[in-house]
């Protein structure tokens, strides 16, 4: 082996001066991922002076391509194919191959989700460049076009920041939830650029027979988190109703699995789910060691148990020494009011 | 007479060389002297905890075959020794499985949640997928020296699990106090300290084993060791018996035989008086991998006040507490833990706590025990001493 590397399909002589970002669709809306990325694509493109571009593949696309505008886009690249709908690798990955080669972008962003990191290992093979994922932090060096893309290594402990010299597009993708979605601006106003892909039925080895939504929520992947631990006495229903309240979910320890309270699939630990919720309740959990690093990654842990010196307090931001059966129910009723009360404003202000 | 393996449904199995060389060179032909007599399969604990019994035998008949081994089974040794102790042909049925699940991962047939127990080892130095830079952070209040080979006698090599866990920090927090009182100078590697790669070698990749704890012995070697005392007798089966090409002459010893050679020439002053009924759980990697069965004993033996007894089943005879060949990192269904047969060996023969020596028998009797109204006590053998430890000034 030389020093030499193989050069991607376009450089960065070629490359245009734009953040493309990878539109993904969640139903018949955009997926919360890529809101947030248009909105930090923004951000990146005002203080750079480029322009955002979004990318859209689908059957029909006009609504999405508005709503993509509204948050930020300057321009999107629509791509309209019977074939691409409903989403296959084999379409998606060609179709924006074909895209990217004719707009050669020079950052590509997309979320770091099932069929997001699927695509984005596949383009950047086929496209000769590099990609940086998981990405927790994204910079764009102005003077030199390049991207600087933070990546924590070693579980948190190192920080890399990743650029790429010779390669283009600049490939990255994020996680959901990493950056915020900022307001959408439906006066504002972009081009939609429809292209020809050129796609045939052998691209496509997958078919969809059913679509069948499971009752299963995917515990790894929710904002809120309510867990219960043997303290709980098998009390699970007022746990589900307070992660309602909250919009959240409910998982559980070892113990009350064990006990036949809730399923297997809801066991948050080393040998459960291993989960990194903003906030995450701790009720009645001891914190035994191999439940923690199912939760460590929390933004915000609070922790309710009867015992001051439970082992869950030295990992928890706020602590509530009490019964989870005093404190969880007079929760639940301060929630019940806060939302009556907001729903009597509600009323008022529509009056 | 069951199948042994995928047929093509008119009984007969395609055997396939390729394979079969392959399970002789990953088992080191171990599984050879076998002749099926089925001794390992009754005697495995297993089936003490479930009706179905652990068909040992027919894993090592597939061992012996070179037959693919897409079987959960595989991943329900505890690797505890108990067949081994045993067997008529001396197999290192241990090794065999270890073998299998070699295969299982070149064929990617592990089981779910274990390739990011060895990733974390891989991006962590340790399978908890904990920060590497909080390493050593049990042991600030206790401003433990680095090891410095021209100053100290002695490296504490402290292990993953102690220095993460907080309940089996207390382990090493309390052999800390003990060594100090017997005036012991010794230092230990903080956040530097490599795993030992001991997750790797129980799950059965043999290869990043071998990788990891060459490296760790290298590293050991560096920083000029000679002589070091595990917290953890996984970590010391490991240095001891398992480390490519040796360990450089490393001398390596569990805690609890160190302390009871303190304690025969005198250095440990164990006074006080603990006024309890002890069991002692024998550790399946001191009592049957290592033949340790005295030196915890005589710790106990010297504390005041305490009365030692022995439950039904004891020292090479130990049934495991379930956290061994990797079970740490896999569920168990509720029921089928050993732990819990040993919880309930203890409270027959009416002890008030049950003592062992190894964080990963602290974490599964614990666990065994927690939420139970008899109020026995789980404690590590260095937190019993602690208790009896005069620290007052001679």
């Amino acid at each position: 082996m030389t020093g030499e590397t193989v050069a991607s399909r376009y450089g960065p002589d070629q490359a245009r001066s734009t953040i493309c970002v990878y539109l993904e669709r969640e139903g018949v809306a955009l997926a919360p991922v890529s809101l947030e990325l248009l909105t930090k694509g923004n951000d990146l493109a005002r203080e750079t002076g480029w322009d955002l571009t979004a990318m859209l593949l689908a059957g029909k696309g006009d609504d999405l391509a508005q709503e993509a505008i509204a948050h930020g886009a300057d321009r999107v690249l629509l791509a309209e194919h019977r074939l691409l709908d409903p989403f296959s690798i084999g379409a998606h990955a060609q179709a924006a191959y074909q895209l990217l080669l004719k707009d050669k972008p020079s950052v590509f962003l997309l979320g770091a989700t099932p069929n997001g990191r699927d695509l984005a290992g596949r383009l950047a093979v086929r496209l000769r460049t590099g990609l940086n994922a998981d990405c927790t932090t994204l910079r764009l060096d102005r003077d030199r076009g390049v991207l600087v893309s933070e990546v924590s290594g070693f579980g948190g402990g190192v920080l890399a920041l990743i650029e790429m010299a010779r390669h283009r597009p600049q490939m990255a993708t994020v996680r959901p939830g990493v950056f915020l979605v900022g307001t959408p601006d439906r006066r504002r106003t972009g081009r939609i650029i429809r292209t020809e892909v050129s796609l045939a039925q052998e691209d496509i080895r997958t078919t969809v027979v059913e679509r069948v939504t499971g009752q299963e929520i995917e515990l790894a992947q929710v904002p809120l988190l309510v867990v219960g631990g043997r303290g709980v006495d098998g009390n699970f229903d007022m746990l589900e109703e307070l992660a309602g309240l909250l919009d959240g979910a409910v998982g559980a320890t070892r113990p009350p699995v064990d006990d036949g309270y809730v399923g297997r699939q809801r066991q948050i630990g080393q040998t459960g789910v291993i989960c990194r919720p903003q906030i995450v309740i701790n009720c009645g959990i001891s914190g035994a060691f191999q439940y923690l690093v199912g939760v460590q990654e929390a933004g915000l842990i609070i922790s309710i148990n009867t015992d001051p010196e439970a082992p869950i307090f030295e990992e928890s931001d706020y602590c509530v020494v009490g019964d989870v059966h005093q404190v969880v129910p007079a929760l639940i009723t301060a929630l019940k009011s806060r939302e009556a009360l907001s729903a009597e404003a509600g009323k008022v202000a529509h009056a | 007479m069951d199948s042994i393996g995928p047929g093509t449904g008119d009984g007969t199995i395609t055997l396939d060389d390729s394979t079969w060389d392959r399970l002789i060179e990953l088992t080191g032909g171990a599984a050879g002297p076998c002749f099926q007599c089925g001794l390992c399969t009754a005697t495995c604990p297993v089936g003490m905890v479930r009706d179905e019994t652990f068909s040992v035998r027919r894993l090592i008949r597939r061992a012996q075959l070179g037959l693919s081994v897409a079987d959960s089974d595989l991943w329900l040794c505890a690797a505890c020794g108990q067949c081994e102790a045993l067997c008529p042909r001396g197999v290192d049925v241990a090794r065999t499985l270890r073998g299998l699940r070699n295969l299982a991962w070149e064929q990617r047939q592990a089981p779910p949640g274990l390739p990011s127990v060895l990733w974390s080892l891989y991006w962590n130095n340790n399978p908890w997928s904990q920060p590497p830079s909080g390493r050593s952070r049990w042991s600030h209040q206790l401003a433990i020296p680095r090891f410095d080979p021209g100053e100290h006698e002695l490296l504490l090599f402290v292990g993953c699990t102690p220095s993460y866990d907080r309940r089996a920090g207390r382990i090493a927090a309390g052999l800390v106090r003990l060594l100090r009182a017997a005036g012991v100078s010794f230092g230990f590697l903080g956040d530097d300290e490599p795993c030992c790669g001991d997750a790797a070698f129980s799950l059965g990749h043999e290869p990043f084993f071998r990788e990891r704890s060459w490296q760790a012995a290298e590293y050991l070697a560096e920083q000029g060791v000679k002589r070091m005392v595990t917290v953890s007798p996984h970590c010391y089966d490991i240095f001891k018996n398992h480390l490519p090409g040796g360990a450089n002459g490393l001398q390596v010893c569990h805690y609890s035989r160190y302390l009871a050679e303190l304690l025969q020439v005198g250095r440990l002053p164990l006074k006080n008086a603990v006024a309890v009924r002890a069991a002692f759980h024998d550790p399946c990697f001191l009592a049957r991998h290592n033949a340790e069965t005295r030196a915890p004993r005589s710790i106990l033996e010297a504390v005041p006040g305490i009365e030692l007894v022995e439950m039904a089943h004891n020292r090479e005879d130990t049934i495991c507490c379930g956290g061994g060949g990797g079970r740490m990192w896999l569920e168990i269904e509720a029921g089928q833990r050993f732990a819990a047969l040993r919880v309930q060996e203890a409270l027959a023969v009416g002890a008030t706590v049950l003592v062992t020596a190894c964080p990963f028998c602290v974490a599964c009797l614990e666990e065994a025990s927690a939420g139970r109204q008899d109020g026995l006590q789980i404690l590590d053998v260095a937190e019993i001493a602690v208790l009896a430890l005069d620290e007052e000034p001679k």
